[in-house]
Order: C-alpha cells, then sequence, then structure tokens
C-alpha cells in the first residue's frame, strides 16, 4: 500500500538513529542520517569528484570529462559576469556551488528513491541563504542605502509609497519563490511520474486477471510511454530548475552589488 | 521561519513517549503513521533540523572547496588557454604583417622591372625607328641620285636622238627633193630649211 502511494517517496526514513539531541539553533531536534542525509552525502560526493577528476590534470586541450565541466563552469561563468558585471567573478564561487549541488541533488533524484531538493527544508534554506547573502552584501555595501532597493529611480512622487510597498514585498517574497519553485517542480514531477509508474502496475494487475482486464494492457502500455516521456522532461527540469536557481541568484546578487546603476 | 515551526509537532511526540510506556522507537512510529496519513512528508518538521543542519554543513564544504581548490584550478587553466591563444593570435599577426611586407616588397620589385622593361622596349623603339629613318634617307639619296643619273642619260640620248633626227630628216628632205625636183639641192641648204621647220 505505501509502495503505491505517490507521495510515499518523500518520507523521510531515519538509517541511523542518534535520538532526540539540543541543537544550539534549531532547539530539540531528532538527530538521525536519514536517505535525505544520504542523498546529500551522494550529491556532495558526486560533486567533489566530478569537480575533482575533471580539474586533476586539466589541459590546454581538453578531453571529454574536462569539456563537460568546463561548459557548466563556463555557462555559469558567463552568466555570473553578463548578470553582475567585472564583480561577478567574485561572487561566482556561490553561485557555482548552489548551480552543482542543486544539479547534483536534482539529477541523483531521478536516480535514486529519493529527491533531495524535493523537500521544502532544503529548498526554503537554499533560498534563505541566497537571499542572506544578498541582504548581507547590501549591507555591507551601502549600509543603510541598501534600501535605495525599494525606492526606483524616476518614480512619481505620488506612486512612491504604492512602488515602494510592492517593491518590499516583491523581496520579501523572492526566498518564497526560490523555495517554492524548485520544491514544486521536484514533488509535481516525482509525484506524476510515480503516479503513472502506479498506473503501469495497476492495469498490467488487472491485464493478468484475464477477462475484461485485457483492457488494461493499452492503458499501462501508455502509461509505461508517459513514464519515459516524463523521464526525459525530468531530466530537462533537473538541469532547468538547477539553472534557473542560479540566473535568480545572479539576477539578486546584482540588485545589490550595482545597486543604483541598473535602476 | 524553521526555529518557529519546529517547536510545534516536537511537543506532540514528547506526548506521545509519554504517554504509552513502550519505546521511544514504537512512539516515532506511531507518529510518522499519524502524520504521514495527515499529509506531504515534507511537513514533518521534526525532520527539518536535522537536514538543515547537514545541508548547510554540505554547503559550506562544498563552497570552500569550490572557491579554494576547484574554482581557481579551471580559472588557471582557462587563462593560460587564453593567453595562449592572444599568443598565437599575436605570433599570427606579425607574421601576417611580416607576409605583407615581403609582399609589398615583392609588388614594388614588379612594379621597378616593369618599368624598366618599358623604358628598355622604349629606347628599342626609338632607337630602331632612328635607324630606319636613316635607312630610309640614305635609300632615297642614292635612289635620287640614280634618278638624277638616269635623268642626264636620257637627256643625252635625246639630245643625240634629236640631232640624229635633224640629220635623217634633212636626209629625207634631200631624197625627196631630188626624187621630185630630179636635181640635186646642196645639203647645207636643205639643213638649214629642215633646221627652220624646227
Amino acid at each position: 500500500m505505501a509502495a503505491n502511494d505517490p507521495i510515499h517517496q518523500f518520507q523521510i526514513e531515519k538509517l541511523v538513529d542518534f535520538g532526540v539531541v539540543n541543537l544550539p539553533l534549531f532547539g530539540r531536534t531528532e538527530l538521525a542520517f536519514t536517505n535525505s542525509h544520504l542523498a546529500m552525502t551522494l550529491a556532495f560526493a558526486g560533486v567533489v569528484i566530478f569537480m575533482s577528476l575533471f580539474t586533476m590534470s586539466m589541459q590546454i586541450v581538453p578531453g571529454r570529462l574536462q569539456a563537460v565541466g568546463e561548459t557548466l563552469f563556463g555557462m555559469i561563468d558567463n552568466l555570473a559576469s553578463s548578470i553582475i558585471g567585472h564583480e561577478g567573478r567574485k561572487f561566482f564561487p556561490f553561485v557555482f556551488t548552489m548551480f552543482m549541488f542543486i544539479l547534483a541533488m536534482n539529477v541523483l533524484g531521478l536516480m535514486l528513491t529519493f529527491t533531495v531538493t524535493s523537500q521544502l527544508a532544503i529548498t526554503a534554506v537554499l533560498g534563505l541563504m541566497t537571499i542572506g547573502l544578498v541582504i548581507a552584501i547590501g549591507f555591507l555595501r551601502h549600509g543603510l542605502g541598501f534600501f535605495k532597493l525599494f525606492v526606483p529611480s524616476g518614480v512619481p512622487i505620488v506612486l512612491l509609497p504604492v512602488i515602494v510597498l510592492i517593491e518590499f514585498v516583491s523581496f520579501l517574497l523572492r526566498p518564497v519563490t526560490l523555495a517554492l519553485r524548485l520544491f514544486g517542480n521536484m514533488l509535481g514531477g516525482h509525484v506524476a511520474l510515480k503516479v503513472f509508474a502506479g498506473f503501469v502496475v495497476a492495469l498490467g494487475a488487472m491485464a493478468a486477471n484475464g477477462g475484461l482486464g485485457y483492457f488494461g494492457i493499452p492503458g499501462a502500455a501508455l502509461s509505461l510511454s508517459m513514464v519515459v516521456a516524463l523521464t526525459a522532461l525530468e531530466c530537462l527540469v533537473a538541469f532547468l530548475q538547477a539553472f534557473v536557481f542560479a540566473v535568480l541568484t545572479c539576477i539578486y546578487l546584482n540588485d545589490v552589488v550595482n545597486l543604483g546603476h541598473g535602476h | 521561519m524553521a526555529v518557529e515551526t519546529d517547536s510545534a509537532p516536537i511537543p506532540s511526540a514528547e506526548t506521545d513517549a509519554d504517554v504509552s510506556s513502550a519505546g521511544a522507537a514504537a512512539a516515532h512510529g506511531s507518529a510518522t503513521e499519524a502524520e504521514h496519513s495527515a499529509g506531504l512528508p515534507q511537513f514533518q518538521f521534526q525532520h527539518w533540523g536535522g537536514q538543515i543542519a547537514y545541508l548547510l554543513i554540505l554547503f559550506v564544504a562544498l563552497y570552500i572547496l569550490m572557491s579554494r581548490v576547484f574554482a581557481p584550478r579551471v580559472r588557471r587553466v582557462l587563462d593560460e588557454r587564453a593567453s595562449t591563444i592572444a599568443d598565437a593570435i599575436s605570433s599570427a599577426k606579425a607574421l601576417q604583417a611580416q607576409a605583407d611586407v615581403q609582399a609589398d616588397e615583392a609588388r614594388r620589385a614588379l612594379a621597378d622591372a616593369r618599368a624598366s622593361a618599358q623604358r628598355t622596349a622604349v629606347e628599342a623603339r626609338t632607337r630602331a625607328a632612328a635607324a630606319a629613318q636613316a635607312q630610309k634617307a640614305e635609300l632615297e639619296a642614292e635612289l635620287s641620285a640614280k634618278q638624277v643619273e638616269a635623268e642626264s642619260r636620257i637627256r643625252v640620248a635625246r639630245d643625240a636622238a634629236m640631232t640624229q633626227l635633224s640629220v635623217v630628216a634633212t636626209e629625207a628632205a634631200e631624197a625627196m627633193l631630188e626624187k621630185l625636183t630630179g636635181a640635186k639641192t646642196p645639203r647645207a641648204a636643205v639643213a638649214a630649211a629642215v633646221k627652220s621647220q624646227g
């Protein structure tokens, strides 16, 4: 029963239980090495192994693995420098770490039984981290001038209160949208995959009983082709969501790095 | 945000554990079962803290590795490649400039050669023209000399012929007179008559 439940795949299972402890920031927490921790560890290890392999013996003329790595690197590098400008290099490691980690977790989610980025806790922290960095840089660089972010230049005085309110709310919603976009895409995609895969099994079992159940076979075939198509789509979404997260991170960073220039 | 929401579900799990005298694991199991049927497992907030802490640790570790190890490595190779390409381009540009200079020299040499050839041709033409002129003048002089000589010869011949003609005419007139008159006329008279006739 639980195996056919499309929501069950998001269940956190404790692999190693350490009991309930008092964490400094989070209060009383059940500390355990769960399937989520395992998937995160695998994603982390995957990124580190990939980066080590491709940077280990880099050539001027790249080989196959190096070409893949350089493509990803160059993509985010171009993104950071084209959106943020000449200071993009400074923020590149953060954006690239974000991109590679999310990409690894998304792609691993297509292969493992658990997808880390379908956990709201994870995507919320990723979003809050990004916006936290934005706020920190804003205050460090501009002090109270950071609040100019909410006051676009060239707006009539009459409209200013409304505009400031809208800008402020949109800024507050940034981490929420960052978190919910990734979470929703991963959740929806994996639920759809699971539902169609469940249809294949259910209709196949119906066909196994014979009689009218044979009508289940075309349905099962259709569901199977949907699973194949959705898997292809999810591969795209896994990459695209990581990329979108990186793009938005760059855009939000640009707002505070070049405060007052772009507005 | 995480801190506030954390506290809500955990007390309920604790009360569960307090109420049931069974082990903590069993209490926890029943709690997860209850929440499992309630909604998305993502909103079981007792799992948030551990995941968030672990995510932060991994992210920071990955960030440090990226910024200290991996990115500089890639950056170095990319810069090296860029400088290699720039070097190759600049050396190619130098070669191109050199080739341009050489091409210019070749073009200039060709133009020089053409000009000198033209000069030579003009010289040869004028020389040939002068030679032809001289030859022509010489030929003309020779021809005119020959003409003058021929003309004088013709004059002499004509004069001789004229003299001869008056003699013949005198003789013919003398013979005709002799035939007509039957008398001999003195030659001098006949000759004077012929001469007066012209």
